[in-house]
């Protein structure tokens, strides 16, 4: 038995086993043939999904200079303590002993956590930012304690000049949702990946593109914990463009203390090619709370004070023109052949249409002669009112849209405003109501409908100091020749009699017997001006406007327009104090300041 | 020991072919684990003094004579079930079961024993009851198979329980048991399977079920299976070149010295290593069975094919495992993976088989 059993069961069944295990091999020969050739290409990109990340390195972004290289949005180092998630095990014995060498507060835990919630890769979080360098160095020092906290450097923007200037300047913030699709239209992306900030108002909403800078990155061998391992490739990140305004910081700072508490607007502009000097919206906020991410707090308080400081007022900003519309009415007149010299009225102290409804002069029992020089000096409302209605809208507004005034300048900052030149078509369409001839008559002297910007008003004053130059406004040094884009201002054509005899009006203006008088007194150089009240109300029917009664809020809007020197023009300023009474005494002043600094002071 | 013995037994011929190619995979495998550990030169040292431990049993094993094996055989067991009794109350943890015991300087695998212990236990069993085939002995050699099954089982190492079982079985099988018990039994596993598998840990079930669909859960229980498949794929037709895989480098593959050196080796080496590889072991099991049919009695050739297929069950579940078609259940490669008692147990079955084969027959002693 024993012989039969080995020859033939055992013999058998070891063939049996031994093809079996045969089979086996050659089927797990296939299983590797599938995997590694006909899969490869599959498991190789696994191998490499797993082990390469791309780490995007931010590019710094572009400093902001004033004309005179005074730095104005800088980049400061910003110390960050970030854990790597992965590595710790519990958060709460971590933060603890950190808490005995840097601060932590509760705040921190929570943003800790709402970013972990929300990570996509295996990055490292900041547990703590903002360290002051001497809490960076105190970390250091005990930093063998946390092998799972690294310290991280980052670049922060930083505004050294507080809130001065921060409306053009504008500010970051984090980029939103909505910022992130238009990045997206414009096939911007992928250069912002690393990046946490953009630019959302003023220059650094308008200059983006190039303060940006373009994005760099990593590929960085990670092991199966996300630990970088070393570095395979880089490609720097590219730091954005420096950009220099136009602005000039001291004068900025100047017309600003000059404002004091007051709301209100300035433009100042260089009239021979459109550098923006000054450009002041009061109150001022400070740009840096954004940097961080506002909180919710501060937002609430920007945006709802009755102050507005959120509010652009020299772009966004509008304001009826009162009587600085004046000299760009006289323009229109006079290129109409109404009303040149030697006309001239005598000024009962009011206008009346058919003798129904009397419009009154500023000055109670009238100017006397005037004709159309002194009409400007003494900002005679007699005058304009009975030029206005004989010159009708069309033709007027036709003229002040040379001036630039109902449609936008086209200066270098977003979201400007184009103000309103109302005719009747326009009533109709709004109110549905027909237009009134005393409308026309007040829309001679710059009340009504028409509103302007403070930098609407600027640009037209330079076009008056220096008509045959074709500018655009703009803050951005040397811009106007790169933005084609932009039809530049057609020089006005105006006959050279039309602008001396208005520029006449406007030198007298600051002379004896003017409305700014006192401008003229112990000046070196001649400024010629026009001073404007604005009226934030009507006054009833037979009511006199006293300032003292009035409550501060509904007190009329001083402007003033202005240019020096007078015969050879080197700037021209565009005031707006609002609720600030009469536009000689309170704006002018302002535009003094800033004249003798830029005209007479030894560092200019 | 005198020179007659030295000349008689150290020098008598072995087989050169077979001990060639496992000397072959023994330097593949030093030159692999550099890699997988990470030029770790203390762990390639302690493998090279395995290497040497086990070289010699096996020479030691070549000659001696069979008639000592075969009287040792249920000492063996003996001690392999003690060894595993202790273990389980005694032993070290490791990965959330217990498998190794402390033997002073170095530590021993008491279910590594069993690969060899076992199937010489089964042998002299059968050899004891030679002419005897009867049910009532397959039975009784089916409950020296399942009492250290069930120890290991509970370590828990599910990995080596099912592969002793299959050993065990296939021995018994070998050993004239009727075709229809077999398809009874069958059936009967079948009906018993569930009961089975309530008695699975968690996460025993666990890599059962992500064996299923490893991508279902692939920072789970899949995430070894996926991490060794990735290795493989990623090695192609050539692989990426020795200390070049990324899988082991930057730690994506677990237990790259131990369980996963395959894995390792499929990345570096590519398609082709692993054809010259399997086809180096298909010659190692090829002699060996062919050894086997040559030998001239029951014990000898039951406790060769025993072994044998012990060897070979551990080759075919751990390339199986590293190529996602069996859970990861920890068996080694022979002869390849890191581990001092693999290593010594299978150079000691190489040398049981040789010795076997040397003297051909009981009777020739």
């Amino acid at each position: 038995m024993d012989k039969y059993y080995i020859k033939y069961i055992l013999g058998n069944r070891l063939r049996f086993i031994f093809y079996c295990f045969l089979t086996v091999f050659f089927l797990i020969i296939l299983r590797f043939f599938y995997i590694q050739i006909l899969q490869n290409n599959y498991y190789s990109t696994q191998a490499l999904y797993n082990s390469i990340k791309i780490i995007p390195i931010a590019p710094a972004r572009g400093l902001i200079f004033d004309r005179n290289n005074i730095i104005i949005a800088d980049n400061k180092l910003n110390y960050s303590l970030e854990i790597i998630p992965e590595k710790i095990e519990n958060l709460s014995t971590i933060v603890g002993e950190l808490s005995k060498v840097v601060s932590i507060e509760e705040k921190d835990i929570k943003r800790y956590k709402r970013i972990l919630k929300n990570k996509q890769f295996s990055n490292s979080i900041p547990i703590k930012s903002n360290l002051t360098i001497k809490e960076a160095a105190k970390f250091v020092s005990n930093s063998y304690q946390f092998p799972s906290i690294e310290l991280k450097e980052t670049i922060k923007r930083f505004y050294p000049q507080g809130s001065v200037g921060v409306h053009f300047i504008g500010y970051i913030n984090r980029i939103s949702k909505k910022d992130l699709i238009i990045l997206e239209s414009k096939g911007l992306k992928k250069n912002y990946i690393g990046t946490d900030h953009i630019g959302k108002s003023g220059v650094e909403l308008q200059y983006e593109n190039e303060l940006h800078g373009i994005s760099g990155f990593e590929h960085i061998e990670v092991n199966s914990i996300g630990k970088p391992i070393r570095v395979l490739k880089t490609s720097p990140a590219e730091e954005g463009g420096n950009i220099h305004l136009t602005i000039d910081l001291k004068m900025q700072k100047i017309a600003e203390d000059a404002f004091k508490n007051k709301k209100g607007a300035l433009i100042a502009i260089d009239p021979t090619n459109g550098e923006i000097l000054a450009y002041v919206s009061m109150p001022t906020y400070n740009p840096g709370f954004f940097v961080d991410g506002i909180s919710h707090k501060n937002w609430n308080k920007l945006n709802q004070s009755n102050d507005k400081p959120l509010l652009d007022r020299a772009i966004n900003g509008l304001y009826p023109p009162g009587s600085t519309l004046k000299p760009f009415v006289a323009v229109a007149a006079l290129e109409n052949q109404l009303r040149a010299p030697p006309f001239k009225i005598n000024d009962p102290g009011y206008f009346s249409i058919n003798n129904s409804r009397r419009f009154r002069d500023w000055k109670i029992g009238g100017h006397g002669e005037v004709n159309i020089i002194k009409a400007i000096a003494v900002s005679c409302d007699t005058f304009f009112y009975g030029l206005a209605v004989e010159l009708g809208i069309p033709r007027l507004n036709k003229s002040l849209a040379n001036f630039g005034f109902g449609k936008k300048t086209g200066i270098d900052l977003p979201n400007e405003k184009k103000g309103l030149l109302a005719d009747a078509k326009w009533k109709k369409k709004k109110y549905n109501k027909k237009w009134y001839s005393g409308e026309t008559a007040i829309t001679g002297i710059g009340q009504g409908y028409t509103q302007v910007t403070p930098i609407q008003l600027a640009l037209a004053t330079s076009k008056i100091a220096l008509p045959n130059k074709s500018i655009v406004p703009h803050i951005k040094l040397n811009s106007q020749s790169l933005r084609q884009n932009i039809d530049l201002t057609a020089p006005l054509i105006i006959s050279e009699q039309t602008i001396q005899w208005v520029k006449k009006g406007m030198e007298n203006v600051t002379d004896d017997g003017g409305t700014a008088a006192f401008i003229g007194q112990n000046i070196q150089y001649k400024v010629a001006a026009k001073t404007g009240t604005a009226q934030v109300f009507s006054l009833k029917k037979g009511e006199v406007y006293d300032e003292e009664k009035v409550p501060d809020h509904l007190k009329d809007h001083a402007l003033f327009i202005a240019y020096a020197p007078a015969e050879n023009p080197k700037i021209a300023v565009a005031i707006v104090v609002e609720n600030g009474g009469h536009g000689g005494s309170t704006a002018g002043p302002i535009a003094k300041k800033i004249f003798d600094y830029y005209l007479t002071s030894e560092s200019h | 020991m005198n020179f007659t013995f030295l000349q008689n037994y150290i020098f008598r011929k072995i087989d050169r072919s077979l001990f060639g190619s496992i000397f072959l995979i023994l330097i593949i495998g030093l030159i692999n684990l550099t890699s997988a550990n990470q030029q770790d030169a203390p762990q390639t040292l302690s493998q090279i003094f395995n290497i040497i431990i086990g070289v010699s049993f096996f020479y030691l094993i070549c000659n001696i004579k069979t008639r000592i094996i075969l009287s040792f055989a249920p000492w063996a067991y003996l001690i392999s079930i003690v060894l595993l009794i202790l273990v389980n109350s005694f032993g070290i943890e490791s990965h959330g079961a217990q498998r190794w015991i402390s033997l002073g300087i170095f530590n021993i695998q008491p279910s590594e024993t069993l690969k060899i212990s076992l199937p010489l236990m089964l042998a002299w069993f059968y050899q004891k009851n030679d002419y005897k085939i009867y049910y009532k002995i397959h039975f009784l050699a089916g409950l020296l198979i399942f009492l250290p099954f069930y120890l290991v089982l509970i370590q828990p190492d599910l990995g080596t329980s099912i592969l002793i079982l299959w050993v065990g079985i296939i021995i018994i099988f070998l050993a004239g048991l009727p075709i229809k018990f077999l398809t009874i039994s069958f059936f009967g596993l079948l009906v018993f399977s569930p009961f089975i598998w309530n008695s699975l840990l968690s996460y025993q079930k666990q890599r059962i079920l992500s064996l299923i669909d490893p991508f279902s859960d692939p920072y789970g229980s899949g995430y070894h299976s996926i991490q060794s498949m990735i290795a493989l794929g990623s090695g192609g037709g050539f692989g990426r070149g020795w200390l070049n895989g990324t899988q082991t480098k930057l730690d994506f593959l677990p237990e790259t010295s131990t369980d996963f050196a395959f894995s390792v080796f499929s990345e570096e080496f590519g398609f082709l290593g692993v054809l010259a590889v399997i086809a180096i072991y298909t010659f190692i099991f090829y002699r060996c069975m062919w050894m086997t049919s040559k030998m001239q009695d029951n014990f000898s050739r039951l406790l060769s094919a025993g072994l044998t297929v012990s060897l070979f069950s551990g080759f075919i579940i751990n390339l199986a495992m590293i190529s996602g078609i069996f859970p990861i259940v920890g068996v080694p490669l022979p002869f390849f993976s890191y581990g001092g008692t693999s290593m010594v147990v299978s150079l000691i079955s190489i040398g049981i088989i040789m010795n076997l084969y040397l003297n051909k027959s009981l009777i020739a002693n």
